[in-house]
């Protein structure tokens, strides 16, 4: 019997599944640094703000390149139904923890589907996925210099506007 | 037509033409042509489905459910014994086509 669905589709269609799932999380991490965007801009920190805006562009960015490599593959790319973004933080150290906490989570799942994918041998998905790896690697040591930043400032006085100028330094 | 049986659950049956290079599915009621692309958003689909709606008064009165194929050409209407027949037929189908590993249960 010759092979028609072997010849449309390259991956296994869990690794399908689980990639929509992960293109869902880089959506509502887009979303979720738009909100963060809003509220710096609202609170009065606005180069905070304009690191937000890029974050969120740079997540749009990795939802696209699994929605992509699904179309390269012969899978089916879902658009992803967001829903729940938070818009409430209650300082700009909270929103740079979540920031680090989100980045953490997506970490995480990513490396779930890289071990699924290893387990159904499905290769090109495995390797698709080093770049995220990599990636997370990058965008977790950015937070937490940040976070580091802001402990040695300190949020005392005018430690607050200090904190926001100096976070220019990791906007490239 | 020259067709092989990919996988047949209790009502559908799974077709692969190699001269055509696709797919056909026999609901029964009518022989529908897939390709791979249409058989892969009729799995999200059928497995989308929340096949424990049916048992809740509440959130399914009727007990069936509308499916629309292949950009809405086909529109189907299945019970609940037919719904949980064709989400075997897909996950196995795709089981027997190579594209999927054997296991239970999978979410989508
Ligand atoms: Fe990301
Ligand atoms: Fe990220």
């Amino acid at each position: 019997m010759k092979d028609i669905a072997r010849q449309s589709m390259s991956i296994k269609v869990e690794s399908m599944d689980l990639l929509n799932g992960q293109i869902k999380m880089e959506a509502h991490a887009s979303a979720t640094y738009l909100a963060m965007a809003s509220w710096c801009e609202q609170n009065g920190f606005f180069t905070s703000a304009k690191f937000f805006y890029k974050q969120a562009e740079e997540e749009r960015g990795h939802m696209m390149k699994i929605f992509e490599f699904l179309i390269d593959t012969g899978g089916n790319p879902l658009s992803p139904e967001i829903t729940g973004i938070n818009h409430d933080y209650s300082s700009i150290v909270d929103v740079f923890e979540s920031t680090l906490e989100h980045e953490v989570a997506v970490t995480k799942s990513i490396h779930n589907i890289v071990k699924k994918a290893r387990e159904l041998g499905d290769i090109a998905t495995e390797r698709f996925l080093d770049w995220f790896v990599l990636e997370q690697v990058e965008e977790e040591n950015t937070i937490r210099d940040i976070l580091d930043m802001i402990e040695v400032t300190g949020t005392e006085g005018v430690g607050l506007q200090m904190i926001d100028n100096q976070v220019g330094n990791w906007i490239e | 037509m020259p067709m092989n049986v990919v996988y047949q659950s209790t009502y559908y049956t799974l077709y692969q033409s190699v001269k055509e290079r696709c797919f056909y599915v026999d609901f029964g009621q009518k022989l529908v042509r897939m390709s791979l692309c249409q058989l892969l958003s009729l799995r999200h689909k059928v497995l989308s489905i929340s096949i424990e709606d049916h048992f809740d008064g509440d959130l399914n009165k009727h007990g069936f459910e509308v499916l629309m194929l292949c950009n809405k050409e086909h529109l189907l209407v299945l019970n609940t014994l037919e719904i949980l027949d064709l989400k075997h037929m897909v996950e196995q189908g795709f089981v027997a086509m190579g594209l999927s590993e054997e296991r239970e249960a999978v979410t989508v």
